[in-house]
């Protein structure tokens, strides 16, 4: 072979390397069979076209829709930051300088969250010292726990959510703990021996999983609340396994396996990382229109509960909202609406986005404790009742 | 089924008259090559299916399909004995006093094996394709037990004992994303997005598809379809409506849109009440956004 041809290869591999470097802090999970399979199909195509390289390396290295439709996008980005990188020699500190200030901004997020809406407390919540954790925490607004306290009450909340994780379906499933003999499997059986019956088979009710979807406003004006009710979705998508999460703000990003793979603190990294227009603006109404229009008619049935958590603030029309909100009431078993404002004893839903939400909510709740996080999960288990709760 | 190069994969896709792009060419280009599944997401009504078609079509090969839906288990997708005839069959040989060990061996023989399409695209002769469709509407029990067979590409049957594919079946996997697929599934696939076709793709595909079209009227039908799914409906109509559609105007002749014949037929766009009055409602705008304005009567 030609020695400019192999050092022009070289160079390319080099490049796919460097680029699979890239994409994997960007989220990809680029392997190292899929890098090797990556240098494996430019081998296999004329390396003189760069439109067929791109095409391949997108068919290799995308794994979902997000990938997929910004694989261009990131390639060109990684390219300027190539020949920057050539250029000045200071491609890591920004890097350095993050984790400097990163248990800062632990702190200060924690404040914040602290001093979430400033509730005095009720009399009840001062004198709660002697009573169990469930007790002491049930009612004890956020605003007023230790971090520890946090993760305690995740804990529980993670416990109570998996009560009702299931329902009891008509259809049975073989078992050998249940008691009642299901005929129908114990003649099917029966066949192998000659239809003589040999052996009793038992069954029990099936248990249907409840479907969730959760879509959580991480705008600006949910500064406060976004890493609450980040760690609030966390616990519930590793208590439910039908379980679809989003976070929004001008934009709708699915989280799903972000919060399924990873342990919390690294799951919000790389969801507040991956999401552009964290503690962006606030487009309610286009966020849900989006969830829809890419989702909606798969996702959305009579089976699935969704759950939004937002303050309702937003800067879109309210038609917007209104037409979004009722396709979702229309397809869904039910939608509760968790509001972290609604926990104040003057609330009440005027922000342009509730207001038009509103008719098309089954339960609006203030999700300020763990009472009212309780009564969310009351809610899931039940159908959908035509009085609004508030 | 041999490797073809990417131009004769365009050209494949092409004769079949499947209108495709680069990105779709490459990643069968690829499947093919690295010999990987093709797992391919996009709206309903896309082409997704269409493509496991196309391709066994092309490379004249079976076509072996598996419909997945909640709750299909192993006993769907690989294999189950036929116990009814081998009741039957035990009553008749006992009756003639036959062997019980000769029986035994008998029964659990090919002859009484229901093979399901997972078994059955692995005991292929010529490769074939075999394509999962709607994975995301199993469940992740049945997503783990397919990891399983596609990484193994051998299956056991206790009473006949393993059988191992002797040529790995080209498999196309497609989704809706009803729900997310693990990442472990992901990982062993190539990737391919569909999204609805622009104007100049869809028309190309209801002339290949609708030959004796009006070339007027099928470019209104793209126009307003292109329009339609801008608005915000319940169901969004994809490309095999498109062509039905257009086979129903051109088997009336027309060789132009007008108000009437779209409010006379839009029940074979869409199939939601509610989209059928919110379309009426926007119907001269989207026909004006048409341009068959002049011909409204």
């Amino acid at each position: 072979m030609d020695s400019s041809l192999i050092r022009h290869q070289t160079e390319i591999s080099a490049h796919v390397v460097l680029l699979c470097r890239y994409l994997r802090n960007k989220g990809y999970t680029v392997s190292a069979s899929e890098e090797a399979e990556a240098l494996q199909a430019i081998d296999k195509l004329p390396i003189d076209r760069e439109r067929n390289f791109i095409l391949s390396l997108k068919a290799i290295l995308a794994k979902n829709r997000y990938q997929y439709l910004n694989f261009i996008e990131h390639y060109e980005e990684f390219r300027f930051h190539l020949a920057q990188a050539a250029d000045s020699k200071i491609k890591n500190e920004p890097q350095k300088e993050k984790k400097k200030s990163k248990a800062e901004e632990e702190q200060a997020r924690f404040d914040a969250l602290k001093s979430w809406l400033n509730l005095t407390p009720s009399v009840e919540e001062k004198n709660i010292a002697a009573f169990s954790d469930i007790e002491v925490l049930g009612k004890k607004h956020f605003s007023n726990l230790s971090e520890d306290e946090i993760n305690l009450m995740m804990r529980l909340l993670k416990k109570l959510a998996k009560k009702v994780a299931h329902r009891k379906s008509r259809l049975r499933k073989v078992s050998k703990s249940a008691r009642k003999i299901d005929l129908k499997h114990t003649i099917r059986n029966s066949m192998r021996n000659g239809g003589n019956v040999q052996k009793l088979v038992y069954s029990k009710p099936k248990n249907k999983k409840l479907k969730l979807i959760l879509l959580c406003d991480v705008s600006k004006s949910m500064d406060l609340y976004s890493r609450f009710f980040v760690h609030l979705i966390y616990a519930f998508q590793n208590a439910y396994d039908k379980i679809e999460t989003f976070v929004f703000s001008t934009a709708l990003h699915r989280v799903s396996s972000i919060l399924d793979n990873n342990d919390f603190a690294k799951a919000f990294d790389i969801v507040s990382d991956r999401v552009p227009d964290w503690s962006g603006g606030t487009s309610i109404g286009s966020s849900l229109q989006d969830f829809l229009d890419d989702y909606g008619y798969g996702m959305l049935d009579k089976k699935t509960i969704v759950l939004i958590l937002s303050d309702g603030w937003d800067t879109g029309e309210p038609e917007i909202i209104q037409t979004a909100m009722k396709s979702i009431y229309k397809k869904s078993r039910k939608v509760i609406w968790l509001n972290p404002l609604a926990g104040s004893p003057d609330f009440s839903p005027e922000a342009i986005g509730m207001k038009a939400a509103l008719p098309y909510i089954d339960a609006l709740v203030s999700a300020h404790n763990l009472e009212s996080l309780k009564f969310v999960l009351n809610h899931l288990k039940y159908r959908r009742n035509l009085t609004k709760t508030t | 089924m041999k490797n073809l190069e990417l131009g004769q994969i365009e050209n494949m896709l092409e004769k079949q008259g499947y209108i495709g792009s680069g990105s779709i060419a490459m990643s069968i280009f690829l499947a093919m090559q690295l010999e990987k599944p093709l797992l391919i997401e996009g709206p309903a009504g896309v082409g997704k299916t269409e493509i496991a078609k196309v391709m066994a079509k092309a490379l004249e090969t079976n076509l072996i399909r598996l419909q997945c839906y909640e709750g299909l288990d192993s006993t769907h997708a690989l294999y189950e004995w036929n116990y009814q005839h081998q009741l039957l069959f035990l009553k008749m040989q006992e009756s003639r006093g036959e062997d019980v060990k000769k029986l035994e061996e008998t029964i659990f023989s090919d002859r009484f094996l229901l093979k399901r399409p997972v078994l059955q695209a692995i005991s292929q002769e010529k490769r074939p394709v075999l394509l999962i469709d709607e994975i995301d509407r199993a469940d992740e029990e049945f997503e783990s037990f397919l990891l399983e067979v596609l990484s193994d590409w051998q299956v056991t049957i206790p009473e006949v004992g393993t059988i191992k594919a002797s040529q790995k079946p080209q498999i196309i996997l497609t989704g809706n994303r009803t729900r997310e697929l693990s990442e472990a599934l992901r990982r062993r696939c190539l990737y391919l997005w569909i999204d609805y076709p622009d104007f100049e793709k869809e028309l190309a595909i209801v002339k290949t598809k609708v030959p004796e079209i009006d070339a007027n009227l099928g470019e209104h039908i793209c126009r307003f379809m292109t329009e339609l799914r801008q608005l915000k409906l319940e169901k969004t109509p994809g490309i095999s409506e498109t062509i039905d559609w257009a086979r129903a105007l051109a088997t009336m002749h027309l060789t132009h849109l007008d108000k009437k014949v779209v409010e006379d037929t839009l029940g074979v766009v869409l199939k939601d009440w509610q989209d059928m009055r919110h379309t009426q409602d926007a119907l001269s705008e989207l026909l004006e956004k048409t341009g068959v304005t002049s011909r409204i009567g």
